[in-house]
């Protein structure tokens, strides 16, 4: 059962993706900011990361940044999330070291797809 | 879309990114709850199903809407369609309502389905809420208007890292009608506060170098800064963090995003605190100048018009700093009135004395020998004048080493032990009296069977030499007198003492125009000793004499003095007394009988009050002069 972090500010989100991940067999860790994404990421093995990209604290960007430049966890996949959905956004999201991104309202079947295709390449 | 049409400023991208953020989050819960219910619903729950996929249809309605107006390619947005799509969402919201409220009311329903439920209305709920990127961008509507000039405009402090941040709430501030300035670094941030120009200052805690929490302990232990209060904004809402800066003096905290009209509440709150402490600290400032003030006049070193800031306000502080100030500066006149009239006084002595040469030492009259001994310890050096009571001699206390008078009473006074006894009764009451215009009594005593006081010795003139020299005074010469005298004997009469003969003779003037009365309580003897039948008049000074004293009433009070006092001024004035008689009898006669005529009569250069004053003190009842020398006083301070 892969594990994924859903790294989420925002707590409606968090409730409503990890119940929706759940369902779909995924054993979801949650953490509210950036500095405890990065923290619960290098201390505990994820399969995966879901990162918001506007949190407080250490924003997305930056604690993608982070996780990339620490060797533990370089390698987990993460896929960037926004609301903002700004021309750009997905450059940048890749740019720090994202290996994909999906926008807010999330369609499920879309961002399942890129996290199946995530999860393959790594096993 | 916007611009050139007029319909309002195009809008900075970040305020339209973070407005769509701000769009976008709801329909996605909107979105996923909708769709996990939908997949829990049974294929028998027709109604739910259907109502659901409406609840979809409408969020998907909504993305396209924000999508058309807040288009991510960089479209620029104007004012005006922000309103507009505010208005078109309104339609799909009410679309969502419709369709799951019905679920809502349903009978049998589990609380996870309730509770998601409410989820998709509160965030439908949302998108018809405006944000508050959204009012700080639009004007013209209510929010606006709740949001509009705050009463009183601040200058206010922006302290934030985040650029963002900091545009959005500037704009938002100024839009409430503050000053802002913005920086982004908390010790630059410290250096402005210290200019004292800002009335509040936002701070964010999370910043790089120096954090907010530093920063505010910081402000808080300068005492330029102490009093200024700081709203801190983070967007960390752990009550952790709120105690820590409460406790560190914060006044608020606010949690990202704000709230526009929170934010204005809070804002005005503050500054209103604000406001009022300032107003305390000003007013316990001003409080302070009036004590300052207070202690100054001690000092004499008040200057009229210090409390000039405090003397403006339109308060009971005011008022107090007002009445201070008039009385202070009234106090300093008649203070530099009566330095001026002694100055005069001065001036009249040196012209007397150029007129007369001194006859010190020259006297017939004198019996002891000069450069003798006299009761083992002092040596007379001079005769200085040989009076109804006795002669006076300068000499020299060879014990303490100073200059003395030595007044010594003739035999015939002092025959009977009895009135010795009384005389030294009287003797020790004059001695309790010590102030700058007494002559200080020292010592009584007897040698070789002469009975003798030592005393101050002054150098200078009396009054009625003056007088003489003179032939009248001036105003002015006259008035330093007469305080000075009114003084010496409010303090006598405070003690119990009555001189009982104020006469020019013993005014003792010396050269800085101090004036010393001398022999309180000496006089009590000659009355004791001399009826009025016998020789009293001739001995005693009737001309100056109280009607009652010379009556003989036996219970005379402080206000014979002051008849006294009115005699010796009217002879200053006048140069003359105000009842001159060939004989003692017929003076008396006169005094009784007659009014003397007002002192202005005789010199029109005497001011008509000061006259009339004089008249008062001359009244022959006594009820009818003035009560006292404190009164005497008074009212000679209130002659211009």
């Amino acid at each position: 059962m892969p594990k994924i972090l859903l790294v989420e500010d925002n707590e409606m989100n968090r409730d409503m993706l990890s119940r929706r991940l759940e369902r779909k067999g995924f054993e979801v860790a949650m953490a509210f900011d950036g500095r405890q994404g990065v923290e619960m990421a290098k201390s505990d093995g994820y399969d995966l990361i879901l990162m918001d990209m506007s949190l407080p604290e250490i924003d997305g960007w930056e604690a993608t940044r982070q996780l990339r430049a620490e060797p533990k966890t370089q390698a987990v996949p993460i896929i960037a999330l926004t609301a903002h959905a700004m021309a750009g956004d997905r450059e940048r999201a890749l740019e720090a070291g994202c290996d994909d991104y999906d926008t807010k309202p999330i369609e499920l079947p879309r961002l399942l797809a890129k996290m199946e295709s995530l999860l393959g390449k790594t096993e | 879309m916007s611009g050139p049409d007029g319909r309002g400023a195009a809008l900075p991208p970040e305020a339209v990114s973070e407005l769509r953020h701000d769009l976008r989050t709801p329909v996605n819960h909107i979105v996923g709850y909708a769709e996990m219910l939908l997949e829990d619903a049974g294929d028998g729950d027709q109604a739910g199903r259907a109502a659901l996929e409406q609840t979809l249809v409408a969020a998907r309605d909504v993305l396209t809407l924000i999508n058309g107006t807040l288009s991510s390619g960089g479209v620029s947005v104007s004012q005006a369609d922000i309103v507009a799509l505010y208005t078109s969402l309104a339609e799909p919201q009410q679309r969502i309502v419709r369709a799951l409220s019905p679920l809502l009311d349903a009978d049998g329903n589990d609380e996870e389905f309730t509770a998601d439920l409410r989820r998709i209305l509160s965030a439908a709920d949302k998108l018809v809420t405006r944000t508050p990127a959204a009012s700080a961008t639009v004007d013209g509507d209510a929010d606006a208007v709740a949001e509009g000039a705050a009463d009183g405009q601040a200058r206010i402090l922006v302290v934030d890292d985040v650029e963002d941040n900091r545009v959005l709430l500037e704009r938002r501030l100024r839009r409430q009608g503050h000053a802002v300035e913005s920086v982004d670094n908390g010790q630059v941030a410290l250096e402005m506060a210290q200019t004292g120009s800002f009335d509040l200052i936002l701070l964010d805690v999370l910043m790089p170098e120096m954090d907010g929490y530093e920063v505010l302990e910081r402000l808080k232990q300068s005492p330029v800064t102490r009093h200024l209060p700081v709203i801190m904004i983070s967007a960390l809402d752990d009550l952790s963090s709120v105690v820590r800066c409460i406790e560190r003096g914060a006044e608020d905290y606010l949690s990202k995003p704000f709230d526009p009209v929170l934010l204005r509440a809070r804002i005005t709150a503050c500054l209103e605190k604000k406001r009022l402490r300032d107003r305390e600290i000003e007013y316990l400032e001003q409080v302070r100048s009036v004590i300052d003030a207070a202690s100054a006049v001690e000092a004499g070193s008040y200057a009229p018009g210090t409390l000039a800031d405090t003397t403006g306000r339109n308060d009971e502080l005011g008022r107090l700093a007002r009445v201070f100030d008039r009385m202070a500066s009234e106090v300093r006149a008649r203070e530099d009135r009566l330095r001026n009239q002694v100055e005069d006084l001065r001036r009249e002595i040196e012209s007397a004395r150029e007129g007369t040469a001194s006859s010190a030492g020259q006297l017939d009259h004198a019996n002891l020998p000069t450069s003798e001994r006299f009761a083992d310890r002092y040596e007379i050096t001079a005769a200085l004048g040989q009076g109804a009571m006795g002669a006076v001699y300068r000499a020299r206390d060879l014990e303490l080493e100073e200059e003395i008078a030595i007044k010594t009473l003739r035999p015939e006074l002092v025959v009977d032990p009895m009135l010795i006894e009384r005389f030294k009764t009287e003797i020790r009451l004059a001695r309790r009296i010590t102030h700058r215009n007494v002559v200080r009594t020292h010592d009584f005593g007897e040698w070789a069977g002469i009975y003798y006081l030592t005393m101050e010795y002054v150098e200078g003139m009396t009054v009625r030499q003056l007088i003489d020299g003179r032939g009248r005074l001036g105003v002015s010469a006259t008035l330093a007198i007469a305080s000075q005298l009114a003084q010496a004997l409010e303090v006598a009469h405070g003690e119990g003492v009555i001189h009982r003969d104020i006469k020019p003779h013993n005014l003792l003037l010396d050269g800085d125009g101090v004036l010393k009365v001398m022999d309180f309580g000496i006089a009590r003897l000659s009355e004791a000793t001399m009826g009025i039948t016998e020789t009293g008049l001739s001995v005693g000074t009737p001309a100056y004499m109280s009607p009652e004293q010379l009556l003989a009433e036996s219970d005379l009070d402080e206000r014979s003095d002051l008849y006294a006092v009115g005699v010796v001024l009217y002879e200053c004035l006048t140069g003359g007394l105000p009842f001159a008689a060939k004989s003692p009898m017929s003076l008396v006669a006169m005094m009784l009988s007659e009014e003397p005529t007002a002192p202005q009569e005789v010199n029109s250069e005497i001011p008509p009050a000061l006259s009339g004053l004089i008249l008062q003190l001359l009244a022959k009842q006594p009820e009818r002069r003035l009560s006292s020398a404190r009164e005497l006083g008074e009212r000679l301070a209130q002659l211009e």
